[in-house]
């Protein structure tokens, strides 16, 4: 196993204590959620369509109301400056491919955090975003827009913005989707490559065999938290059934 | 030939309607690319028809028109806004909902008063060649507002057009950046009043920025091609209103289309449409604040 996972020492990087998420009039579709992300720890979120992965990583993000605690770094999430350390990459299908932005440009947005209204960013903003851009590997595309780019080249873009953001926490809304097998396993390096230097991701998926393949720790998501812990206990035959329907437990290696 | 483009510039009145094309010109294409980018077309062209209740109720009430116009605008985003937060409803219908009870408000207080009719057609279709100097000075401190909000905003309506929710997380005030833009959109209304006409004020506002698109993917060349669409079209249009007397605004209205008719064939000619390979847009619906 390629993984990473082994959890680091030290205070989590998130927390989330009876998160829950209602949306009006009465429609609970994440129910009492709580778990910890250590630093450097890369957490595969498993699930159906419509499980809540995505919402949990809005809640998290501070873009969905929810009740619980939401706690990043140490710091109750009480407002949205709270929450600068997560950074939430969502699908891909979320945004415009064709909207007129170059690579560059997209990093660099990740250092607004740091300006003020109007202000430009100036040199030091735009070395880090140079070189969250060389760690993703797209130091020569900067200057390409972004919708020449392929799936996981964005993926990687949007990484770098992360990167740029300073983020200490990565929630990646099925990153993988639709990204060609070879670029996969090179993204899932990558994940692996950030997390070795301390950042933590949480990746959403409903591939069940990647996830047991290259995450060392799984949350099995259905409406609620399913499974917490390594592949074999997360993702084990009545978590499945639980969190798939009885359907794909005969096909333990196939996609959900 | 040369005669053909300055004869119609030899009176004042029809200096001061070329001061006023370009000003509009200028403006109403460098709102309209972030109407253009973030799907908006339609709220632009409810904006324009909703202002008429505006400029109907500033004519009854003897307060300024330019007030009354963009105070309607700032009614409108605002019914636009409450009517939005019905769940069940998409962001097009708020806005007609909005647009239907503004346009016929106007209409009905227009219907009250004989005496307003004849003055409103030209605030309808525009009479560009009645501008006089005050005009001018407002409108120039309009769209000098406008375009420093842009310039100071550019780079926050990029990110949170692109992705709102980041934008968000990052701390750019998404929610007061849309009022900004409604705002602009409301402001372009009204310096396109006098010239092109409520009616058609869509067409400076979305034609040149959708013609700038069709041939660029970098906004801030996007917008300065839509500027010098925006710009010649409406000096074209005026100069051609002049020699053919047809209305001034349909005729520059006319003319950004013929642009955006050229830039079409360019654009098919060159493959950049993508026609036949564009991958599926964003599940998030168009016309979205």
């Amino acid at each position: 196993m390629n993984d990473v996972g082994g959890r680091s020492c030290g205070h989590p990087v998130l927390r989330l204590v009876g998160v829950t998420v209602t949306y009006p009039p009465a429609t609970t579709v994440l129910d009492d959620v709580s778990f910890q992300v250590l630093p450097g720890e890369l957490v595969a979120v498993v699930g159906p369509n419509g499980a809540g992965k995505s919402t949990l990583f809005k809640a998290i993000s501070g873009l969905v109301a929810h009740d619980g605690i939401v706690e990043l770094g140490g710091t109750h999430c009480h407002h949205q400056r709270d929450r600068l350390e997560a950074a939430y990459i969502p699908q891909r299908t979320d945004l415009d491919h064709d909207f007129p932005i170059t690579v560059g440009q997209l990093v660099l947005a990740g250092r607004r955090r740091f300006l003020r209204l109007g202000q430009r960013p100036g040199q030091r903003h735009r070395l880090a975003a140079d070189e969250a851009l060389e760690r993703v590997g797209l130091a020569d595309l900067r200057r390409r827009p972004l919708s020449t780019l392929s799936g996981g080249q964005t993926q990687r873009a949007l990484l770098a913005r992360a990167l740029a953001q300073e983020a200490h926490l990565i929630l990646l809304d099925e990153a993988l989707s639709g990204v060609d097998q070879p670029r996969t396993e090179d993204l899932l390096d990558l994940f692996t490559d950030l997390a070795r230097s301390g950042t933590s991701l949480l990746v959403a998926t409903h591939d069940l065999s990647l996830a047991r393949r290259r995450f060392a720790r799984c949350l099995a998501i259905n409406g609620g938290l399913v499974g917490d812990g390594p592949p074999e206990v997360a993702l084990d035959a009545d978590r499945i059934e639980a969190t798939f329907g009885s359907s794909i437990v005969g096909s333990r290696g196939s996609t959900g | 030939m040369i005669d053909w483009f300055t004869d119609p510039y030899q009176t004042e009145f029809m200096r001061n309607a070329a001061v006023m094309a370009i000003l509009v010109g200028v403006l109403a294409p460098t709102v309209g690319v972030w109407v253009v980018l973030r799907r908006l077309a339609y709220l632009g062209d409810a904006m324009s028809h909703g202002t008429l209740a505006g400029v109907a109720a500033a004519y009854l009430t003897g307060i300024s028109i330019t007030l009354g116009a963009l105070a309607a605008g700032v009614v409108m985003g605002l019914l636009v806004a409450v009517f939005d937060r019905q769940r069940r409803l998409g962001h097009d219908s708020a806005i007609g909902v909005a647009e239907t009870l503004m346009f016929a408000t106007g209409i009905i207080l227009i219907s009250r008063n004989d005496r307003i009719g004849v003055d409103l057609t030209h605030y309808l279709f525009g009479q560009i060649v009645t501008t006089s100097t005050n005009d001018i000075i407002v409108n120039s401190a309009l769209t000098a507002v406008a375009l420093a909000i842009v310039v100071v905003a550019f780079d926050d309506l990029r990110n949170v057009t692109f992705d709102p929710g980041h934008a968000q997380q990052v701390g750019i005030p998404v929610g007061p950046l849309r009022l900004v833009l409604i705002a602009l959109i409301s402001i372009t209304v009204v310096v396109s009043l006098g010239t092109v006409g409520l009616l058609m004020s869509v067409a400076m506002l979305i034609t040149p920025a959708a013609t700038a698109r069709l041939l660029t993917n970098r906004i801030e060349t996007m917008t300065a091609l839509a500027i010098t669409v925006g710009v010649t079209s409406a000096i074209a249009g005026l100069t051609i209103s002049y020699h053919l007397a047809t209305p001034p605004g349909p005729t520059i209205a006319l003319v950004t289309v013929a642009w955006f008719a050229g830039a079409t064939i360019a654009s098919l000619r060159s493959g950049q449409s993508g026609i036949g390979s564009r991958p599926p847009r964003p599940a998030e619906p168009a016309g979205c604040l």
